[in-house]
This record gives structure tokens, C-alpha cells and sequence, in this order.
């Protein structure tokens, strides 16, 4: 019985192995999370909701332009890109279906979703920095919208494909053309998916820095007409924690916990929302076309 | 009526239909003016940019060597801490876990993937890299530091791919291994990972785009220094914290075009990784049915 | 209280006051179930579903223990020791007493692959002597002639009934003494229920088999000996012939006229 011997040491060292494996990875995890919330919360505020930038080592200053940018400019992208998102889903799922052009499409969307973000940027910063020769938010929110798009397709094709096809045969049964199926059926059967999907997208792009650097650049000022440069929490977190100046890189934990506070809250509030309405990943998976 | 629905219904079609052809446009749109933009580096180097080590705006030369050369070591040493560890995870969640523990941890870990990389970027310049600097010297930054942090920021999103693939092995397969004398490790390694790996691989070929095109959690670490380092504790930069970094500064046209020659360079070997994942992904997922 | 007849054969595996109950259930799914397994016979485990006979198979090579918080309760003897003992060697033992799922469970690998994995565990690396066991396995299992030519091919191309008869193949590749059977004809169609069950027959001159059959034609057809359970008790066990002409119970004539089930 040697083998079998041989094998449960093998089994009782890999499975110790994997175990402190978790442990460690599972340790570094916290710690950026400790760190996150020992930092942001020593640094936390009244003042850095009320107050805007002010120069390092002069009193007050806050990252109340920053929010607000931030805000902005995530309101913006979706605004721009969820109808966009939502239409395209519609079509792959709803008319484009199995065809080869809706799988190209699919593909796509996986491809552009996972591209580098900062390349996005160097292409808005071409086609809109440039050309007007100035940083403004409404290149900021094309670049988020750019990003979204994709996203809000793939949820939106899954989300519909929850929907069963009964309700769309009914629909038609009762002499509805399809457009009507779809925005007063279909839609209405996925309205709980596909708003989890918004909440989620925006919670993904809420979050993204390198699309920003050269298109809404960066503004220690409130500043709320979209033409010119607008701060955002992001950005303003890279500066502040790389200057050299401890007041603002205080104020950098803030805005890092702000931020973090502000995705980890929209997914939770989504996967909460998801659960209620008992849809899982298992069932948008078994779904799933491509 | 009828008239009237259906130029609502061609109009409705068609809208739909543009939408979706915009997402084709939109790559599409970045292939191309990146070209543009690039070409005049193009023209002006060559090839011999990608194999160029100086980078020297005040000379007019640029070569894109040191940036390539830190994205793929940066890379390489995250997937080196971040595979195995991550399917130590996911084999701890879906198989060694007490049941109470499984699903805290698991969706504490989904929630990390959903962290931005700039807060991982921060903890990095703050935390890990004075630790480098009193373990291996130097000035803490540089390709190892940014590699770990790269290696962590991709941990959850391995580790949750991975377990949900390793859960889908049925338990009547898993039963009979143990019913022929298999032990834990035994039904892990030749029953588990064989029947999630599709899932698996993809996991980390997506891992690994990511991990190469991400720009935040490594500008902050990298020591933005234009040559190949002779140590991976040395300073260095990628093609994404070099964007990062010059980009808003530029003074000249060439600087600007070997700018976006680098990020068209990006473009490319992301599309390559992530078009090869999804391959891999579509190939095996012929899903193994348990026969009724 | 149960009819347990005497028998006059070798007996291999003795359940002796057995009970079961599963992890966060407050009674016990298997009540007090003392029976014998003869050598080299077959016995069927019949019952209408929820009477416990999967339960009272699945203890005899303890699948049980995967899953914590299951507890056995009583005694079962093979060859003279209880293997519901703490400190059994459940690997050890898994390789003597082999199981045949209800499904059909090639593993993602090989059809020869397959067959030799229980004999790699256990050391085998020799691939003459793989390849010798592996053919004699397949003959056994009477799949050889069917896939002799292509033992490289993926094991998920072979039909339903080809895969169950893989999963004896690779049982029976270890030489366990005793295997046990959890409906391995339900989902299968009638042609390979034949072919399965005729090869059932023929593996008693070398192993002792227990089968769990919620079909009762099947138990008449291939098995020796019937155990009739219900609720969790053992109610009647006898030689096949007699619990089916002659039951002793009135609930097992109840039961094999189809009176309920």
C-alpha cells in the first residue's frame, strides 16, 4: 500500500497548499482593504464635501469639485451610451439572434469590453481633444460612453434572453407587430435585469481612471460646463497620491474611499436586487448564445 | 394602420440594427486613427521602433523597446503569483472550505474584482513599495512591484472564474472517482480541472489581457524610467504608464505619433490575447453533458 | 419486525443493525437494517422510492463520508471487521468495493484512460501491464470489440449505454471483491438495459454484486437474493425466487403485485 500511502501525503500537502494559498492571497486582499479604510476614513470629512481644491498646505480644500465631476461625468456616459448599449442589445438578441453577424457583434463587444482603457483615451483624445485644442468633459463622457457600450449590449442580450418566449408569442398572438412586443413586453419582462446592468455598468466605468487622463483631464475647480476640463475622483486621486504633498495625498485616501465606497455600493445593491428577483448566473449563463 | 406599424416596425428595426454596428464602428474607428496618428513614427522608424532601446524626446528619438519589454515582464510576473495562487483560492472555496465560509469569502472576492485599479495603484506607491524597497532595495519601484500589485488586482477575478468553472463538475463524476479510491487531490486534479478547464484557461488568457493593457495600478509603481532595466527592483516603465505619463506633455508631432505607435502596439497584442481567449472559450466549450 | 431468511452460502458483507441518518435530520433515514450479501450472487435492493435502498448502498462503500455531518450507527462486517470503524482506510476500502452510478460518468479524459484510472491510483505504471489490464477490463465490461480500435478517442464519444458499460469496465480494472449497482439501467434505453444486465450476470463468478432496482422485473431477472425495504426498514429478505412467488409479509406482496410503489 505504498501508492496509497504516497497519495494521501500528496493529498494532504497539496490541499495544505491551496489552503495557504487562499490565506495569503486572501491576506493581501484585506490589507488593501484595511489600508483603504483606515486612510480614507482618517481622512474623511465635512469639509471634503463642501470645499473644492485649494493649493497643498493651505488650509481646507476638499474634493467637492471632484465629486461633483465625477458624478458628472458618469451621468453623462450613461446617458450617451445606455440607449446605445440598450438598442444593440436589442438587436442581437431580438432580430440579429443566431446569425453571424449578431455573433460578430458579441464578439466584438467581449473584445472592445476587455481593450486596454487608456487606449480608448488616445483615441478620443484624437478625435476630440485635438481637433478643438482643448481637455473637456464632454470628451471625458464619450470615452466612458465608448466603454459602456459594450457592456450595457452583453446584459442587455442576456437579460432579454431571460425573458421566455411565451410572453413574446402572446404578445404576438394578440396581433402586436414586433417593435410592440418589444418595448411593451419584452422590455418590461427584463426591466429588473437590464437596470442592474446599468447600475453595474456604471459602477464599472465610475471606476476608471486611464480613460480620462487626456480627455476630461483634471480641474482643481468646480467646474460644471461640459467644454472645459472637469476633475473626477479618479484622476484627482492619481495626482494627489503621486504629489509629493501630504495634505493632498490625505486628501487622495479620501477620494479613494469615496470612489470605492460608491462601486462597491452599486454592486452590492445590484447583486442584492438580482437575488430578490431570483436571477442567477447559472440561469443568464444556460442563456447565453455565444 | 397597418401602414403606419410597419414604418414604426422598419424604423424600430433599423435603429437597433445601427446601434449595434456602432460597437463595430468604434473598434474599428480605433484601428484606424490609431494607424493615422501612428504613421509618421511608423514611417519615420520603422520596425526598428520595436526593437529601439532609447527613448530621447529632446533628440527626436524614440524607440519603443524599454515599454514593450516592461508590459510583458510586468505581466509575466503577475501570472507567475497570480495563477497558482488564485486556483489555490478556487480550489479552497469550492472544495476545502467549511460550508459556512464559502459563500462570505466568495463574494467578498467578486467584490474585490470589482475594485478600481487605481485604489490597487495607490496601496502599491504607499504600502508595497516601501516594503520592496527594505526587502530587495533599490527605490521599491519597478517591474516586480508592479507586477505583484498587477498580480493581486487580477487574483479575484481568476479565483471567482475558476471556482465557478471547478462547481460545475457534476457530483455523480466526482462521487465516482472517489468511488474507485481517488483521494481529495486525486479528484481534483484529474476529474476537476480537466472537466472546468475551458473555463479555467479562459480565466486566465482574459487575465492576462487585462493584466497587460492596465494602465493605473502599475504608473504609480513603474519608476517611468525609459530603459531596460538590468533588475526586475529597478525602475522601468510599460506602454500604458508611459501613455500615462507623456502623453498630456508632448511637444512635437513625432512624440506624439510614437506615442500612439506604442498604444496601436497595445491595441494589437490585446486584441491578439483577448480574440485567442474567446477563441479558446468557444472551442472547448462543447459542454460535457452527462449522458441521460 | 423484518423476515430475514437464513441462508446457507459463503456470506462476504454482513450489515448488522445498521442505521443512517444524514447530516441535519433529526431521524434516521435507515432504520436498524440487518441483512447478509452472499458471495458471488447477486442481491437487489427493491422499495418504492424514499425506502432507503440507495442510502443503505451508498453506506457499504461509505460515498456517505463526502459529505460531513452523515452518521452511521451499528455495524458492517466484511471479512470479519467493521468498516464503519473510525480509523478504516476509506481509499483502500473504495478499491475493493466498487460502485456503478444511475448515470453514466465517463471522465473527461481517454475511453482507455478511463478504464486504467483506478489502476494508475494505485501505483500501476507499467504500460504493458496497463495495456493488458485495460483490454481484459473492456472484454470484461463487453465493450472491447466496440472500441478496440479507438481506446484514444475522447470517452464522451461513446453512446449511453457504451459509457455505462465503460464505468463497469473501469470498476472492475481494480478486481474489487464486491460492486455495488444504483440503478444502473435507469437511464438507459432498452436495448442497453439488456446488454448491462446480461453482463451483471456473467461478473457474479468473479465478484458479488449488490444492485439497487427500482425495477422489479430487473431483480427477477438477474438477482439471487431480494431485500424488500420501505420507510427505512428492512421488511423482507430471501432468495429471489421466493420473495417474488411467496412473500412472507403482506406489505411485500403489496408491493411486488403494485398495489403501491
Amino acid at each position: 500500500m505504498t501508492s496509497s500511502t504516497k497519495r494521501k501525503i500528496i493529498n494532504k500537502f497539496v490541499l495544505s497548499l491551496s489552503t495557504i494559498f487562499a490565506i495569503i492571497g486572501v491576506a493581501f486582499l484585506f490589507w488593501i482593504l484595511f489600508v483603504l479604510l483606515k486612510n480614507g476614513f482618517s481622512a474623511l470629512s465635512v469639509n471634503m464635501f463642501v470645499e473644492d481644491g485649494a493649493p497643498p498646505g493651505t488650509e481646507g480644500g476638499g474634493l467637492r469639485h471632484a465629486i461633483v465631476g465625477q458624478l458628472i461625468l458618469a451621468v453623462g456616459a450613461t446617458v450617451l451610451g445606455v440607449p446605445i448599449g440598450i438598442l444593440a442589445g436589442t438587436f442581437v438578441r431580438e432580430y440579429g439572434k443566431k446569425s453571424q453577424f449578431a455573433d460578430l457583434i458579441r464578439d466584438l463587444s467581449d473584445i472592445m469590453m476587455s481593450a486596454p482603457s487608456i487606449v480608448i483615451g488616445t483615441f478620443v483624445y484624437a478625435l476630440l481633444v485635438a481637433p478643438t485644442g482643448g481637455f473637456s468633459g464632454y470628451a471625458g463622457i464619450t470615452a466612458l460612453a465608448i466603454m459602456m457600450i459594450p457592456i450595457i449590449l452583453r446584459t442587455t442580450d442576456d437579460m432579454l434572453g431571460l425573458v421566455p418566449n411565451s410572453l413574446r408569442e402572446a404578445a404576438i398572438a394578440l396581433g402586436a407587430p414586433k417593435y410592440k412586443m418589444i418595448l411593451d413586453v419584452v422590455y418590461l419582462g427584463a426591466r429588473v435585469g437590464i437596470l442592474t446592468g446599468i447600475l453595474l455598468g456604471i459602477a464599472r466605468v465610475a471606476g476608471e481612471t486611464a480613460p480620462l487622463l487626456f480627455t476630461s483631464f483634471n480641474s482643481n475647480f468646480f467646474e460644471t460646463d461640459l467644454a472645459e476640463p472637469i476633475a473626477s475622483l479618479t484622476v484627482t486621486m492619481f495626482n494627489y497620491a503621486t504629489s509629493p504633498y501630504e495634505d493632498w495625498q490625505s486628501l487622495g485616501w479620501g477620494a479613494a474611499l469615496i470612489l470605492a465606497g460608491f462601486v462597491l455600493g452599486l454592486n452590492i445593491l445590484g447583486r442584492i436586487w438580482l437575488s430578490f428577483h431570483h436571477i442567477t448566473r447559472k440561469k443568464i449563463l444556460k442563456k447565453r448564445k455565444r | 394602420m397597418h401602414n403606419k406599424h410597419s414604418i414604426k416596425e422598419m424604423f424600430f428595426e433599423h435603429l437597433t440594427r445601427f446601434s449595434a454596428i456602432l460597437v463595430l464602428f468604434f473598434l474599428s474607428a480605433i484601428f484606424i486613427v490609431l494607424i493615422i496618428k501612428a504613421y509618421p513614427a511608423i514611417h519615420h522608424f520603422g520596425f526598428s521602433f520595436i526593437t529601439e532601446q532609447k527613448w530621447a524626446p529632446n533628440f527626436e528619438l524614440f524607440g519603443g523597446l524599454p515599454a514593450i519589454y516592461g508590459s510583458f515582464i510586468s505581466t509575466l510576473i503577475a501570472m507567475l503569483f497570480a495563477v497558482p495562487v488564485a486556483i489555490g483560492i478556487a480550489i479552497f472555496l469550492s472544495e476545502i472550505s467549511p460550508k459556512s465560509l464559502k459563500a462570505p469569502m466568495g463574494v467578498s472576492i467578486e467584490l474585490l474584482a470589482a475594485i478600481p485599479s487605481v485604489v490597487y495603484g495607490m496601496w502599491g506607491l504607499f504600502y508595497l513599495a516601501p516594503l520592496m524597497r527594505d526587502v530587495f532595495g533599490g527605490n521599491g519601484l519597478g517591474l516586480f512591484t508592479a507586477g505583484l500589485i498587477l498580480a493581486i488586482m487580477i487574483l479575484p477575478f481568476i479565483s471567482a472564474i475558476t471556482r465557478d468553472a471547478l462547481n460545475t463538475t457534476p457530483k455523480i463524476l466526482k462521487e465516482s472517482a472517489y468511488a474507485l479510491g481517488a483521494t481529495q487531490w486525486d479528484v481534483i486534479k484529474d476529474i476537476m480541472i480537466p472537466y472546468a478547464k475551458a473555463g479555467i484557461v479562459g480565466s486566465v488568457i482574459l487575465a492576462l489581457g487585462r493584466a497587460f493593457g492596465e494602465t493605473m495600478a502599475v504608473t504609480f509603481v513603474m519608476g517611468n524610467s525609459h530603459q531596460i532595466p538590468n533588475s526586475i527592483f529597478a525602475p522601468a516603465t510599460s506602454i500604458p504608464s508611459t501613455l500615462a505619463n507623456e502623453f498630456s506633455e508632448v511637444d512635437s508631432e513625432l512624440y506624439l505619433s510614437s506615442l500612439y505607435f506604442l498604444a496601436l502596439i497595445l491595441f494589437i497584442i490585446s486584441f491578439i490575447i483577448i480574440a485567442f481567449a474567446k477563441f479558446y472559450f468557444l472551442k472547448n466549450k462543447r459542454s460535457r453533458k452527462i449522458k441521460k | 419486525m423484518a423476515t430475514v431468511d437464513k441462508i446457507n452460502e459463503e456470506i462476504d458483507l454482513e450489515v448488522k443493525n445498521f442505521s443512517f441518518r444524514y447530516a441535519g435530520s433529526e431521524t434516521n433515514s435507515l432504520k436498524n437494517v440487518s441483512l447478509p450479501i452472499a458471495k458471488n450472487k447477486v442481491t437487489a435492493l427493491i422499495g418504492p422510492s424514499g425506502c432507503g435502498k440507495t442510502t443503505l448502498l451508498r453506506s457499504l462503500n461509505r460515498i456517505h463520508d463526502l459529505y460531513h455531518g452523515n452518521k452511521y450507527f451499528g455495524e458492517i462486517k466484511f471479512e470479519g471487521h467493521n468498516i464503519l470503524d473510525e480509523n478504516e482506510d476509506l481509499i483502500h476500502l473504495r478499491t475493493r468495493i466498487g460502485m456503478i452510478f444511475q448515470k453514466p460518468t465517463a471522465f473527461p479524459m481517454s475511453i482507455y484512460d478511463n478504464v486504467a484510472y483506478g489502476l494508475k491510483l494505485q501505483g500501476v505504471r507499467d504500460h504493458k501491464i496497463l495495456d493488458g489490464k485495460v483490454a481484459e477490463a473492456l472484454k470484461g465490461g463487453a465493450l472491447y470489440d466496440e472500441v478496440k480500435n479507438r481506446l484514444h478517442d475522447d470517452a464522451d464519444s461513446l453512446s449511453g449505454g457504451q459509457q455505462q458499460r465503460l464505468c463497469i469496465a473501469r470498476a472492475i480494472a481494480v478486481e474489487p471483491e464486491i460492486l455495488l449497482f444504483d440503478e444502473p439501467t435507469s437511464a438507459l434505453d432498452p436495448i442497453s438495459t439488456i446488454a448491462i444486465e446480461s453482463l451483471i450476470k456473467s461478473l457474479k463468478d468473479k465478484v458479488t454484486i449488490v444492485i439497487v432496482t427500482h425495477n422489479m422485473q430487473q431483480a427477477q431477472r438477474i438477482s439471487d437474493y431480494t431485500a424488500f425495504m420501505y420507510l427505512g426498514e428492512l421488511i423482507e429478505f430471501g432468495k429471489t425466487s421466493k420473495i417474488f412467488s411467496n412473500p412472507d409479509e403482506d406489505l411485500t406482496k403489496q408491493y411486488i403485485s403494485g398495489k403501491f410503489g
